[in-house]
């Protein structure tokens, strides 16, 4: 500490240089102020201060991050299977390692503030960023500081975190979006139902992607990819289906029922019944036609059998 | 049994003469379409209800050993088809038959067939001391040929819709695509359940006809069942004035 509590330097061979100086107070705050240095810079001390080469500034930070294993072995693997991982060993170097997200010095626990989780993706993804930020759980993390909506690593996770263009990925995300919206105790006090989970897995989309997510192997050949949730309501721009939004909406819904349903004419979205349960007010047809079959089948049935027995009754007492 | 004077020895042999003696009762084209309808109505079931009933263990393995869900529904429509055709050849067939008269028009419900079901279940609880005369075509038969007839129309429409949304829309509300498919799985149970209980039960299960009615399958019927269910189209048959034929239990 004597020496890193000063002015020190460290050069690398392109020339960069990278300041050796430690703020002594963030390194109090944080959650590593149990820890000794050698801890993680291991095999040096004030006794012993080997000399090592890095080529690059970034080649440090690459090399730094693999400390973090030895204690975050969890973590360590599953960054493993990340899209980043992945780009990293396909040898870009600017694919975000631990230190990255997480800081050196000064790490914090990383879900006190959720707002630093979307910030800290900002760095590389400031587009999808922006286009975040004016969605409808964007906006209200950033101007009403509102902890429930979702950020990055709610959906796209915090270290396996995988392509999102696969396929296995696109089925799960119902799952996700269920997270929250099948909870009433996140969605209940936003006046958000959380029938619309149940509505879309009972019908034709939700039974089909059920399906094509347990068919396995040869099976796994989907005609074509299913709609979920963030084919109607977006992705990052999901916006709220209430209020002024609620136009838009609609009008983009009848384009992407085309992608599929190339003939879909403009009242083709009014075929579904927008995750509304079938009432008297609501699909009133689709409401009564059940309702005759609520009905009509159990009378049917114990029509049936009660003429079924009284048959077999009057066949026994004859003989 | 049909016999009224249980235990005078003469009476027992007419009995078994009659229960040997058999009736024609449908032609061979009859049995085959009947076995037709048997096909498409078990690929129909098993790629329907396990739509409809897509939760249940069941249902799974049904679908994953078809190929998938894509395949369930491709089998699905083209069972749908011919079926239709089956349906369609059938009304057809019938009609030319009645128009031409060489087919009497026997499966048309009639006044008589409303009071025999009171009669009869008047009879089943001892309030009439004999059932129901039968024609070529009990009420019994008549009602599940209907209610199944009218079922499979029914599911041909909405079939046709649930599988056209696009096309279908644009003439009529978009609402019909989930009421067409409310109607298409509720009309499916419907006739689903008419075969189930009150087909199985009067072709194999009844104690009339156990261990099974055959005449759809060998086109001839035992005398003797005649006489018990069919009692005014053996007169017919026979050129008898129907008292020589009587009611029997």
């Amino acid at each position: 500490m004597k020496c890193h509590g000063y002015t020190v330097k460290m050069a690398f061979r392109s020339g960069e240089s990278l300041s050796g100086t430690i703020n002594i107070s963030s390194l109090q705050a944080s959650v590593h102020n149990k820890l000794s240095c050698s801890d993680c810079h291991y095999g040096f001390s004030s006794e012993e201060h080997p000399k090592r080469h890095f080529a690059t500034r970034r080649d440090y930070t690459l090399a730094s991050s693999e400390n973090c294993r030895r204690c975050h072995f969890d973590k360590y693997t599953k960054t493993m299977e990340s899209i980043h991982h992945t780009m990293l060993s396909q040898g870009n170097l600017e694919a975000p390692v631990c230190i990255d997200c997480h800081g050196s010095h000064g790490i914090s626990h990383i879900s006190k503030e959720r707002a630093l989780i979307a910030k800290r993706c900002q760095r590389c993804h400031a587009g999808i960023y922006d286009i975040y930020a004016k969605s409808v759980h964007g906006n209200a993390l950033f101007n009403e500081n509102n902890q429930d909506v979702p950020v990055c690593a709610d959906c796209h996770t915090a270290h396996a975190i995988e392509d999102p263009r696969t396929l296995s990925y696109r089925e799960r995300v119902p799952d996700m979006c269920s997270n929250c919206h099948a909870n009433k105790a996140i969605v209940g006090k936003y006046g958000l139902s959380t029938a619309v989970v149940d509505t879309y897995l009972s019908d034709f989309h939700g039974v089909t992607l059920k399906f094509y997510r347990l068919q396995k192997g040869a099976l796994n050949k989907p005609a074509k990819p299913m709609a979920v949730c963030t084919d109607c309501h977006g992705i990052h721009n999901i916006s709220s289906t209430v209020g002024p939004d609620a136009t838009v909406v609609k009008a983009n819904l009848v384009k992407r029922c085309q992608k599929c349903h190339a003939e879909a004419p403009k009242n083709f979205p009014d075929s579904w019944l927008s995750h509304y349960k079938p009432s008297l007010k609501r699909a009133p047809l689709v409401f009564f036609v059940n309702l005759i079959y609520k009905i009509f089948i159990p009378i049917l049935v114990a029509g049936l059998v009660l003429q079924i027995m009284l048959h077999v009754w009057r066949y026994v007492v004859n003989r | 049994m049909w016999s009224t004077g249980k235990g005078k020895g003469n009476e027992m042999d007419v009995d078994t003469v009659i229960q040997e003696e058999r009736v024609k009762r449908f032609s061979p084209a009859r049995s085959v379409e009947h076995l037709a309808h048997v096909a498409t109505f078990v690929v129909l079931v098993c790629t329907g209800l396990s739509q409809r009933f897509y939760s249940l263990d069941i249902s799974q393995w049904i679908i994953l050993h078809l190929g998938g869900i894509d395949n369930v529904r491709l089998i699905h429509r083209f069972a749908g088809v011919i079926c239709s055709l089956q349906i369609i050849t059938h009304l057809a067939v019938a009609a030319i038959g009645i128009v031409y008269g060489k087919w009497q028009p026997s499966m048309v419900i009639t006044k008589k067939d409303f009071t025999d079901v009171v009669h009869n279940i008047r009879y089943y609880l001892g309030m009439e001391k004999s059932p129901t005369r039968g024609g070529r075509y009990t009420y019994k038969q008549k009602f599940e040929y209907w209610g199944i007839l009218t079922g499979v129309l029914l599911m041909m429409l909405t079939g046709f819709i649930l599988w056209f949304p696009s096309v279908v829309t644009k003439y009529l509300p978009g609402e019909i695509i989930p009421a067409a498919k409310v109607l298409h799985t509720n009309e499916a149970l419907v006739v689903f359940l008419i075969i189930a209980i009150w087909h199985v039960y009067n072709a194999i299960f009844s104690p009339e006809v156990f261990p099974m009615d055959t005449s759809i399958f060998t086109g001839y019927i035992s005398k003797a069942r005649m006489f018990r269910e069919h009692p005014d189209e053996l007169a017919e048959m026979e050129e008898k004035p129907l008292k020589d034929i009587p009611a029997s239990p």
